[in-house]
């Protein structure tokens, strides 16, 4: 059994962490809010969920918080999602393909600039991460 | 060394001492129970507690297992120690009330009934532990130990069944302080009670119960020293220091001027005469084990009992059982007749039994002996002269049922009887000892039709042997009983010290010499020499004539091939020389 | 080694699969979830993960559903279905499930907010309800085997004892020895022949005490790494955990544990390339809480009787096999590696000037929230019993917490703002123990306390001293009678008596603290003694010989209409009426089973 050296545990470490970060109620850079209501669900949410869980998974990202929640309330613009950077205002993104999930993830979440193009307002509304 | 104080005297100790021990060389008695020299302690029984004060701290301690410590302050009756001292003995005494040693205690600390329930008032089991610890530690057997916990503990074999481990040495019943375990004696095995088993007899014992000189010697084959290391009780406990079980048998040569040999006999194997039903049929025993039944130290303690405990009502003693007879021994024992009359006399001193005498002729020949055989008349012996045919249990009648039956020709009366009896005893004969032969080899002793040893004249030289310096004594040489036997032992051992004592002594001129160039070694003469006096030279490869032993008998002389062997004085010139000196005249 | 690439899913599902879980059909709950789950169609999103107990037994099955920390409650395979579709598919958290304060009106969805959780600090339970124990790689992403690395190849011996040292950690099996300064002890023996050895003491044998169980459950691999790094600190290259036979799946997760760290290389020859060596071994319990005594327990590994021996010589100078041995609780060793990790300074400032760190405790008994909780030494008894525990079920009083399990004793209502730690309850008569603490309310009785506990010690007594064998046996005989009202004064005396005696003159610990519970209640419940024994009455009613029942005619008749129920019950035909009568008991028939108390649906059966 070739044996562990210090740097494969660390390897191991971090490898590992990416499956398991979205245990903790860590500090997290950013919030990705799928909306999969019944209405998005039946607009393709799962697909545009699927694309951002792609996204974090190709870039080893662990401080990127990915999750859902029930209807927005603008069930006509389905899919929608919102993205929330640590203390700033939270956005709302309306009538999402899996590209356009992917663009924003990489401009806006990564990058810090919000998409306008796809957004349909920012919220006044901050929430602690 | 370290100093304490204990009950307020000072002492000083060497390191390492433990409470207990240090407290006994200021006469000071802590008492215990669970605690031996021997054996590690166990601090289990609790009654050694002592109060001890050190660097501020009072603690309780017990006493068997700690050592002393630097300005220890010991109290070993102060009231808190009483007083757990005393609860201790109270519930010990609910346990075990049988338990001598809690008895006492009880009594010194002012105990009369405990308050607590007894459950059996004859319990001795304190559970100390000793017994399983002297198994474990001292014997190293671990055959015994404690099972079940709390209130139920109690010392058992594995499983509660009989152990494989247990070597019946009694070690536990010896260390138990109350003597909950007992053992007893039974046929030469130890049965030790409180359920544990059998073993074989002890490893350290004296071999038979008259033995001369009354030694013990150890069976190395059940010591238990050399089976698991340990042990050695016996030289611990040996005063003397007289065990060592290191000894090793040593093959001592000995250069000696004459030889007595005294090897003694055998009795005759009564099983050879399948008629009389020995081995196969209870209660038909040999005058030997009648012996060893009839002893105060045997295992009836000399009462006369048939195998099933009880005494018998008839008894019949049978001579001749393997001599006088062509298909056996031809000659007479000599000893029977009157060792037999020996048992007839025991008999009706010890039972109420009719006793029957089978013989065929009464041999009577020493001083009071037939003096002996006419008090037997008197005492009411039925003598009935006849060879006995048979010895069955068939019976023909009822009044034979359960009986031994003896079938045999009265002579006198001229009829067949069939006598029924409850016991036999048989006369068996003497024959040479077992290593008889071999001893014949060695010493290159004949012997002669009756297998004894051959003596050099039956009437003028009845110790001494054809080889020069080797003496019979006793029954070697022929069946005879102890006053003739001790009389022979005389003469054979002033023959050997007269031997010793005379410095020199004049030799037959008359013996052969061997020429040393002529000899071939063929060693014809040496197998031939009756008197064992030619031995071989390896190196020089002839042979050589022991002039001492010679006794010019001229076989060696007339058989050499060669004709290195001749014979001094008698050479064949000279015997030519006097032939022609005869022829002239 | 590689680690293969794990799938990134959206959802965990941390189901609870501690014991106590699993018994309520835990493992049927995970299996209806992974298959309603594939039935949706969500199984590469949603991942399933058992894990260790998560602490908050009363209201087990648990799961929590992470990221969000939703915390569901008594779960049972019917809501499966209904909760996969709301939840995990059209993200709407199911509000039935959740856990709903007595008497709040709405529930509390995230596990940081419940009461119950709210208060603790998990320092040994660090990884409890986040990882899946039969998985290292999850033990090692949460910083697993991190102490580990540091202490092999940037702190010597000296330092790491140092470190624990610093850290104020006590030994948490009960007697809370410092742990740095038993390490030292051990490290400074000498052995001949260089063996010394390492033992984790899993033999948790108090009744109703299942701390060590929780973290061998759900965590070995904590216990794994702090024996490894105890190792390097005393110089041993072997160890051994003994676990009590009764923890099957204690031993299952230990043993696939100890597999997966030998296979990542982390035990055995030439740990993570320095050259140390350590391995451990597993050694099953036999049913005997006297092997939890240290030597007993080495005497159980040797194979010898399992009974405790005289100290000195101490375990730390001749341990196993006559060697020195260093035996430390199973939560001592969860403990070790995070002070290492994040130091000992950080340790000792949780906890009080003596007790630093935190402890886990079993809260049970007449409480709402009964299960697991780790709180900071110096949390007071009212914080543990009220905020945490969420108080006395039914509205009852408080009467008294029993700290230490048969080794401990009973503090009243009175010290209920006692702070925990171990010489505050040494003081008041208890004692930390291994973390168990029953809460009694005004229906305990507390003479019957004392005889429960007694009566587990003097069957586990193992025999080998005097005291302890024939005064717990006396003891138990005297609490017996008197709860049976046939107590005198004079036993009363004798009882103080044997107490004193077996505490002082006992061979081991399991004699030493047997008399505690009964010197507790002695202490602060002389008075229920003394009604047992002059009045014959237990004031709780719960010594049902001295109970005297009897049926209130009018309740019977007009709210009962003589409904006839408890004759029908009553075993020993003592009660004697006719339907629509009103009933009655026959005094000397009764036998005082209490059945009639049960089943009378309208309360006309009184008891005094």
């Amino acid at each position: 059994m070739p044996k562990l050296t210090l740097e494969e545990l660390e390897k191991i470490r971090e490898e590992a962490r990416k499956s398991i970060f979205i245990r903790e109620q860590g500090q997290f850079k950013a919030k990705i809010i799928v909306h999969m209501g019944t209405c998005g669900i039946a607009a393709g949410a799962r697909n545009i969920m699927n694309a951002f869980l792609r996204e974090v998974e190709k870039r080893g990202i662990t401080d990127v918080l990915l999750t859902t929640s029930g209807c927005a309330g603008l069930c006509s613009r389905e899919p929608m999602a919102t993205v929330e950077l640590a203390g700033q205002a939270p956005v709302k993104y309306v009538d999402l393909t899996e590209k356009k999930a992917q663009e924003i993830f990489e401009k806006h979440v990564l990058g810090g600039q919000i998409v306008t193009a796809y957004a349909l307002g920012i919220g006044s509304e901050k929430t602690d991460l | 060394m370290v100093n304490v104080t204990i009950d307020g005297k000072k002492i000083q100790v060497e390191e390492g001492t433990t409470i207990l021990k240090a407290a006994a060389k200021l006469d000071i008695k802590i008492p215990t129970l669970c605690y031996h020299p021997l054996i590690e302690p166990y601090a289990a029984c609790r009654v050694c507690l002592v109060e001890v004060s050190l660097r501020g701290r009072k603690d309780l301690i017990t006493s068997c297992n700690n050592k002393v410590q630097e300005g220890m302050e010991i109290q070993t009756a102060s009231p808190r120690v009483l007083q757990s001292r005393r609860l201790n003995v109270e519930m010990l005494l609910a346990r075990a009330p049988a338990a001598e040693p809690v008895q006492r205690l009880a009594r010194e600390l002012g105990i009369d009934k405990p308050r607590f329930p007894v459950k059996d008032p004859q319990e001795k089991c304190i559970l100390c532990g000793l017994c399983v610890r002297a198994c474990e530690q001292v014997v190293g057997a671990s055959a015994i130990s404690f099972i079940d916990r709390g209130t139920e503990r109690k010392v058992m074999p594995p499983f509660g069944e009989p152990s494989a481990a247990c070597i019946g040495c009694t070690a536990c019943a010896h260390f138990c302080p109350t003597g909950a375990i007992t053992y007893e004696d039974k046929y030469g095995r130890k049965v030790i009670h409180s359920e544990l088993y059998l073993g074989p007899a002890t490893a350290i014992r004296v071999p038979i119960r008259q033995a001369v000189p009354m030694v013990p010697f150890i069976d190395e084959k059940a010591c238990i020293h050399f089976k698991t290391g340990q042990c050695q009780l016996c030289a611990k406990v040996c005063e003397r220091q007289a065990i060592n079980h290191e000894m090793q048998d040593e093959t001592v040569e000995v250069e000696v001027g004459s030889i007595i040999l005294a090897s003694g006999f055998k009795p005759f194997d009564a099983r050879r005469i399948p008629a009389y039903g020995y081995g196969r049929l209870p209660n038909v025993i040999t005058a030997l084990e009648f012996e060893h039944l009839v002893n105060a130290s045997g295992p009836t303690g000399g009462k006369i009992l048939l195998t099933n405990g009880e005494e018998p009502k008839a008894v019949g003693l049978v001579h001749c059982v393997g001599s006088r007879d062509e298909n056996y021994n031809e000659y007479c024992s000599r000893v029977c007749c009157m060792y037999s009359l020996k048992f007839a006399h025991l008999i009706k001193e010890k039972t109420e039994a009719d006793i029957y005498d089978f013989y065929i002729d009464m041999r009577c020949f020493g001083k009071g002996y037939e003096e002996f055989y006419h008090r037997l008349l008197e005492e009411g012996t039925k003598f009935i002269r006849g060879r006995v045919s048979e010895i069955t249990d068939l019976a023909l009648t009822k009044e034979e049922e359960g009986k031994l039956i003896i079938r045999v020709e009265d002579t006198l009366l001229g009829v067949v009887r069939r006598i029924p009896v409850d016991m036999v005893v048989l006369a068996t004969g003497l024959e040479p000892s077992i290593d008889h032969n071999q001893l014949a080899k060695t010493f290159n002793i004949s012997c002669s039709q009756d297998t004894f040893f051959l003596e050099r004249h039956p009437k003028l030289a009845p110790v001494s042997t054809f080889s020069d310096g080797i003496f019979l004594a006793g029954c070697c040489q022929a069946p005879r009983d102890i006053p003739d036997t001790v009389a022979q032992a005389g003469g054979a051992a002033a023959e050997a010290l007269s031997l010793a004592d005379k410095g020199s002594f004049a030799l037959e001129p008359v013996t052969a010499e061997i020429k040393e160039d002529l000899c071939a070694g063929c060693k014809i003469c040496i197998g031939l020499c009756p008197f064992n006096a030619i031995t071989f030279d390896n190196e020089k490869e002839i042979s050589v004539v022991n002039d001492a032993l010679c006794k010019g008998c001229g076989t060696c002389v007339a058989a050499c091939p060669s004709g290195a062997a001749q014979q001094k004085h008698f050479r064949d010139q000279q015997i030519m020389a006097e032939i022609e000196g005869l022829l002239l005249i | 080694m590689a680690v293969a690439k794990e799938k990134l899913y959206r959802l965990h599902l941390m189901v609870c699969a501690g014991t106590g879980c699993v018994s309520n059909h835990a493992f049927e709950i995970k299996e209806a979830l992974e298959k309603e789950i594939k039935r949706q169609g969500l199984e590469n999103e949603v991942k399933v993960v058992t894990t260790g107990c998560n602490g908050f037994c009363e209201r087990g099955p648990l799961m929590v559903v992470q990221p969000g920390n939703i915390f569901y409650q008594t779960l049972t395979v019917k809501d499966v279905p209904y909760l996969v579709e709301e939840h995990l598919l059209k993200g709407r958290p199911v509000k039935k499930l959740m856990y709903q304060p007595p008497e709040e009106k709405t529930p509390v969805p995230v596990l940081s907010e419940i009461n119950f959780f709210k208060k603790q600090v998990l320092v040994a339970l660090r990884n409890r309800g986040l990882i899946d124990p039969e998985k290292i790689e999850d033990y090692i992403a949460r910083d697993g085997y991190k102490a580990l690395a540091k202490a092999l190849t940037q702190m010597t011996s000296e330092e790491i004892i140092k470190e624990i040292t610093t850290s104020g950690l006590r030994g948490r099996g009960g007697a809370g020895f410092p742990t740095g300064l038993k390490w030292q002890l051990v490290r400074n023996s000498p052995s001949p022949n260089g063996d010394k050895y390492l033992v984790c003491n899993g033999d948790e044998g108090d009744p109703g005490a299942f701390m060590d169980r929780s973290i061998l459950e759900a965590d070995p691999h904590s216990v794994i790494e702090g024996m490894l790094i105890g190792a390097k600190a005393i110089g041993a290259t072997q160890g051994f955990i003994y676990v009590r036979n009764e923890y099957p799946l204690a031993v299952k997760r230990i043993l696939i544990a100890l597999d997966q760290a030998r296979q990542f290389g982390l035990l055995g020859h030439d740990i993570l390339g320095t050259g140390f060596d350590f391995d451990i071994r597993v050694v099953r319990g036999a049913g005997a809480f006297v092997c939890g005594e240290e030597t007993a327990l080495l005497a159980s590994i040797e194979g010898r009787l399992g009974e405790p021996r005289p100290r000195p010589p101490y375990p730390a100078e001749k341990g196993l096999w006559g060697k020195p041995t260093c035996i430390n609780n199973v939560e001592t060793w969860a403990n070790v590696p995070v002070i290492i990790d994040r130091g000992g300074k950080w340790f000792a400032s949780i906890g009080t000037a003596t007790s630093k760190g935190t402890k886990v405790f079993s809260l049970v008994g007449k409480i709402n929230n009964t299960g697991l909780v780790e709180v900071p030494m110096g949390i007071t008894l009212r914080e543990i019993i009220y905020d945490i525990g969420g108080g006395i079920p039914g509205g009852k009083k408080f009467k008294a917490v029993q700290t230490g399990g048969p080794s401990g004793g009973c503090i009243p209502a009175e010290k209920i703002d006692l702070p925990i730690d171990y010489e505050s309850l040494t003081e008041a008569g208890s004692m930390m123990g291994s973390g168990g603490m029953v809460v009694m309310d005004e229906d305990t009785c507390m003479v019957d306390v004392a005889r429960y506990f007694l009566s587990f010690t003097q069957d586990e007594s193992c025999g080998k001293c005097t005291p302890c064998r024939e005064g717990t046996k006396a003891m138990l005989d005297i609490l017996t009678r008197i709860t049976e009202g046939k107590g005198t004064e004079e036993d009363l005396t004798l009882l103080e008596e044997l107490a004193h005696t077996v505490k002082e003159a006992s061979l081991c610990g399991l004699g030493k603290t047997a008399p505690n519970p009964v010197l507790t209640t002695l202490r602060y419940f002389r008075h229920e003694y003394i009604t047992h024994i002059k009045d014959k009455k237990c004031p709780a009613h719960v010594c049902r010989q001295l109970n005297v029942y009897s049926i209130d005619p009018q309740l019977c008749l007009e709210k009962g209409h003589g409904c006839d129920v408890c004759r029908r019950n009553c075993a020993s035909e003592a009660i004697i009426g006719a339907k629509g009568e009103a009933h009655k008991i026959d005094q000397t028939k009764c036998i005082k089973c209490g059945v009639c108390y049960d089943v009378c649906n309208f309360g006309a059966v009184r008891v005094d």
